[in-house]
């Protein structure tokens, strides 16, 4: 009984579903001038057919999910895997061709690093350029399960002090100084990080490093350097601290929101900034290009102190090669991701944890897809 | 060993004649407790033994029933949804209700059906050779090598064909090699099944073969083999059961897909075990758990449907006595 009620809700929901994009893609049609690489139209007369595969940061997968059902919706012949298996197997897959562009949390390195420089692995494997392009920003939120505490002020420095193990308990000075008027509990502290190499464990230290230098000596990485207890992916991360009060964790919005964990606000220095996809946008609009022309690997200021601005951010990337030795290859890559940097995606992407591209950023990436081949 | 077998023997002796011992007529050995009642001490070592041995019954139930019981409850009701054994995963994300697994359990049982082809007849030959053939050096080396073999874990096997196959001719990950990863794995599992199997066939058997003049090829294919049958189908399941299963080869060299893919030599390949790998990246999200438990137990089912259908072959097969 139960069972064809939920299957019955499930069609009415999925029904629904299509009734709204359709009507989505409609409203597309009949405004002139807006988005016009949407999703429907695009895809609808560049679908490819066959098997496109990428693999790579398990933070862009719920956004990259997305994009694949919204190209697929609309090409039924086409077939599109992502696998979320962490931003270094991504890239290192990519390299060895066994994917035809990789997501990746962190553009590709061009500084050596354990004797090997990404970027030119990349080009050589791809035979030109290797290209970085942001597709999908997803704040990263500072996730903690305290009984009985709903809102919880850090800052970059008591936040660096809680990954390394130096403040330990809930109820410490520091932590009560940011927070007063909030009971706090002497509950141990419990910190989780991701054991696998992950692009978001790369951009939370890198904002540490920048906001609190003092506090934070490790290096920046992929590979956590901090104190604490080592849970794979994601997901591991945010469950385990649900289930463990005093538990605190970096995890990307779309995670926290799902497993419905409180997320602490961070203090810059010009107030307590809550994490939205506008106060997480306001930091990307500050980043700046470091790459050249159509490689858009983009440095984001992470010690930023204007007000509103949340400065925990990720920029995910596609990497992709600028001329596939394959045409068919690239043809399908340039479709996909069309569709993905298009603007309807992209802004039905907030509703799943991550925020929009600022439209500056948008409007090269779109230019830049084009120019793929 | 025998020392603590010879103690025993006289203890054994001397128990059936306490029973027809009167309950006065017993040795002062035993306390004055027991003399009064000599039934009492045996009764209660019999309770004794009878408790521990069905605590240790339950005990060991306990997972198994556990993990069963767990899997059906959690899992069942994505069974009997419409989409289940006809759909696939296409465009359904991780906070979709639903979709389907026959995309997987159809790749499973493609790729675990093709590792058998492979396997199977390489397996028992193998052991043919050692049992009927082999003697000296040679078969020595072989019977060394498989048992090294069986103990290779899965991620080395699939490491292995990964260089082998990827890093070192240069060809794609797929279906085809995560299926020769679990013929490694297949290999000596049904070579030594195989093999005891083949040695319990009577020698008399194969001797009166030979005295009716059938050539010694003949003996192995209509006698021998045809004896131990059933006995190596059983040895042949337990095989595909041991690869049904295995994930390490999959995750290094056959990534799922949420699509139907027939094709075992390009592309990504789905299977159960990596979908139930892919949910539980998500578990936290009731729509992902539910298909992470439908597809454990969709996989449980299989590889129970499977012993069922070589017990039947086995039945049937077998030699009538």
């Amino acid at each position: 009984m139960s069972v064809s009620r939920i299957s019955a809700l499930g069609a009415i929901a999925l029904s629904g579903a299509l009734a709204l994009s359709a009507c989505a893609s409609e409203n597309n049609g009949a405004t002139p001038g807006a988005g016009s690489t949407a999703a429907g139209s695009t895809a609808a007369g560049d679908c490819f057919s066959g098997d496109l595969k990428a693999e790579g940061s398990s933070a862009q997968k719920n956004a990259i999910d997305e994009a694949i059902k919204a190209y697929q919706t609309a090409c039924a012949d086409a077939n599109i895997d992502y696998q979320p298996t962490g931003s270094g197997a991504g890239i290192k897959q990519f390299i060895a061709k066994q994917v035809d562009f990789a997501g990746s949390d962190s553009a590709l390195k061009t500084e050596p690093k354990d004797g090997k420089i990404e970027a030119d692995d990349a080009k050589a494997s791809c035979g030109t350029e290797a290209w970085n392009l942001p597709m999908v920003t997803g704040p990263i939120a500072i996730a903690y399960n305290v009984k009985g505490v709903d809102k919880l002020v850090l800052n970059a420095e008591v936040a660096a002090k809680i990954f390394d193990g130096k403040i330990t308990t809930w109820n410490d000075p520091a932590i009560a100084a940011l927070n007063k008027g909030v009971t706090l509990p002497a509950t141990p502290i419990k910190v989780f990080f991701r054991s696998d190499e992950s692009g978001t464990t790369e951009n939370f230290t890198k904002y540490l490093k920048a906001a609190a230098p003092d506090a934070w000596s490790y290096e920046t990485g992929k590979k956590w350097t901090g104190k604490g207890e080592g849970k794979e992916k994601s997901a591991g991360v945010a469950t385990a601290t649900k289930g463990q009060d005093g538990g605190i964790t970096y995890v990307e919005l779309s995670y926290a929101q799902q497993n419905q964990l409180p997320m602490a606000q961070i203090d810059t220095g010009s107030g307590p900034v809550e994490l939205t996809a506008e106060s997480a946008g306001k930091t990307i609009a500050t980043a700046k290009q470091t790459g050249m022309g159509n490689n858009l690997a983009l440095k984001i200021d992470y010690a930023t102190k204007e007000a509103g601005a949340y400065p925990i951010v990720l920029v995910t990337y596609e990497i992709v090669c600028s001329k596939y030795a394959d045409a068919e290859t690239g043809k399908k890559v340039k479709s996909f991701l069309k569709t993905f940097a298009s603007d309807e995606v992209q802004k039905g992407l907030e509703a799943k944890g991550y925020a929009p591209l600022p439209t500056e950023v948008a409007t090269k990436v779109q230019a830049a897809v084009d120019a793929i081949s | 060993m025998s020392t603590a077998t010879d103690r025993r023997v006289p203890d054994d002796q001397v128990v059936p004649g306490e029973t027809s011992t009167p309950p006065g007529g017993r040795s002062g050995r035993e306390a004055l407790s027991e003399m009064s009642n000599p039934h009492r001490a045996r009764a209660v070592k019999d309770v004794v033994a009878k408790v521990v041995m069905w605590a240790a019954f339950f005990l060991a139930m306990v997972p198994l029933v556990w993990i069963l019981g767990t899997v059906v409850a959690k899992g069942f009701h994505m069974l009997t949804t419409a989409t289940w054994w006809t759909g696939n995963q296409r465009n359904i994300n991780s906070d979709d209700f639903g979709g389907g697994a026959r995309h997987a359990i159809e790749g499973t049982l493609q790729m675990v059906g093709f590792t058998a082809l492979i396997a199977v007849p390489i397996g028992i030959l193998t052991a043919v050779y050692l049992v009927e053939y082999g003697r000296g050096r040679l078969a020595k080396a072989i019977s060394f090598t498989v048992d090294i073999l069986s103990g290779v874990p899965s991620i080395v096997a699939a490491l292995f064909i990964y260089a082998v196959w990827v890093t070192a001719f240069g060809f794609s990950r797929s279906g085809f090699a995560a299926a020769l990863a679990l013929v490694l794995l297949m290999i000596p599992v049904i070579v030594r099944s195989t093999e005891e199997m083949l040695k319990l066939v009577p020698n008399e058997l194969r001797e009166a073969a030979y005295a009716l003049g059938v050539p010694k090829w003949a003996t192995v294919v209509k006698i021998v083999l045809r004896t131990a049958f059933s006995g190596i189908v059983t040895g042949v399941l337990l095989g595909i059961a041991r690869v049904m299963g295995e994930t390490a080869p999959l995750l290094i060299l056959a990534p799922y897909t949420k699509n139907f893919q027939r094709d075992l030599f390009n592309g990504n390949f789905p299977t159960l075990p990596m979908m139930i790998n892919q949910d539980r990246g998500d578990f936290a999200l009731a729509t992902a758990a539910e298909r992470m438990w439908g597809a454990a137990l969709t996989l449980i089912l299989l590889v129970l449907l499977l012993n069922v259908i070589g017990r039947v072959i086995a039945h049937f097969g077998a030699v009538k006595k």
